[in-house]
């Protein structure tokens, strides 16, 4: 049998949760990579995807909870996870640095994601064997 | 590493368009080399003569006219959706090249995002 190559991937999140199928679609795919022996060097959350690293989403208790989903999957897994700072502020997810800056009275990041700009998603498709997007449209 | 970005959507009534530029921008400034294709309903970003006072938003012709600044190295346009729209070539907001998008286009560039 043919040995499989082993590939590194970025994933991109620009669908929010509850308002597209782009949270829950990556996530299979990404589980899917890692039990393939892949590796993922990032998930870059973009758009509304940002959505997905606020932790005041609360989910009815019948359904799953993606921002919790996600977290749980990124933390056992070690996989750094980006959301993109120009795109969350306009949507009010800030981590404790930007609640300061901008005098807010929370701040609302979800670990493990981070804050930074557009240039770590220019890192993934420099370094990345596939970057991969997860539209709302998808 | 060449970078094709796609905007597909009109301006104004999406975010996406402007957040698809952004990528433009910074890959721009982090001296990628990135072209920007208009295709279907994104033709609109090139209508000359726009003015978004009234809906409290900034003219996306303003931006556009940014992306020479920053580095970005063409702009392509969809024919077909020229037509479309009813848009003529030679009487848009910027300089650009009719394409037809597809496989043979698609092929010169190691990246496509279409948000």
């Amino acid at each position: 049998m043919a040995q499989t190559q082993s590939l590194s991937y970025t994933l991109v999140i620009t669908g929010a949760p509850y308002a597209s199928q782009a949270p829950q679609t990556a996530l299979g795919f990404a589980s899917a990579l890692v039990q393939a022996g892949h590796r993922i060097d990032r998930i870059f959350l973009y758009g509304d995807g940002v959505h997905l690293a606020s932790a005041l989403s609360c989910a009815p208790s019948d359904e799953i909870n993606w921002t919790q989903a996600w977290s749980g999957f990124l933390s056992e897994n070690g996989i750094p996870a980006i959301v993109c700072v120009a795109s969350a502020l306009r949507r009010g997810v800030l981590d404790e640095t930007e609640q300061k800056r901008y005098g807010k009275m929370a701040s609302n990041l979800v670990s493990p994601f981070e804050i930074a700009g557009l240039g770590e998603w220019i890192d993934s498709l420099k370094r990345s064997s596939r970057t991969l997007y997860f539209n709302a449209a998808d | 590493m060449k970078t094709l970005i796609i905007v597909d959507k009109p301006p104004y009534g999406d975010w996406s368009g402007r957040e698809a530029l952004d990528m433009a921008f910074s890959l721009a400034a982090f001296d990628q080399p990135v072209s920007l294709l208009f295709v279907g309903g994104g033709v609109n970003w090139l209508r000359s003569g726009q003015n978004a006072e009234n809906i409290k938003q900034k003219t996306v012709t303003r931006q556009l006219g940014a992306a020479a600044v920053f580095g970005i190295e063409e702009f392509l346009v969809d024919s077909e959706g020229l037509s479309a729209y009813g848009m003529a070539a030679d009487a848009l907001s910027a300089d650009v090249i009719c394409v037809e998008p597809g496989p043979d286009l698609y092929q010169q560039y190691q990246h496509i995002v279409c948000l």
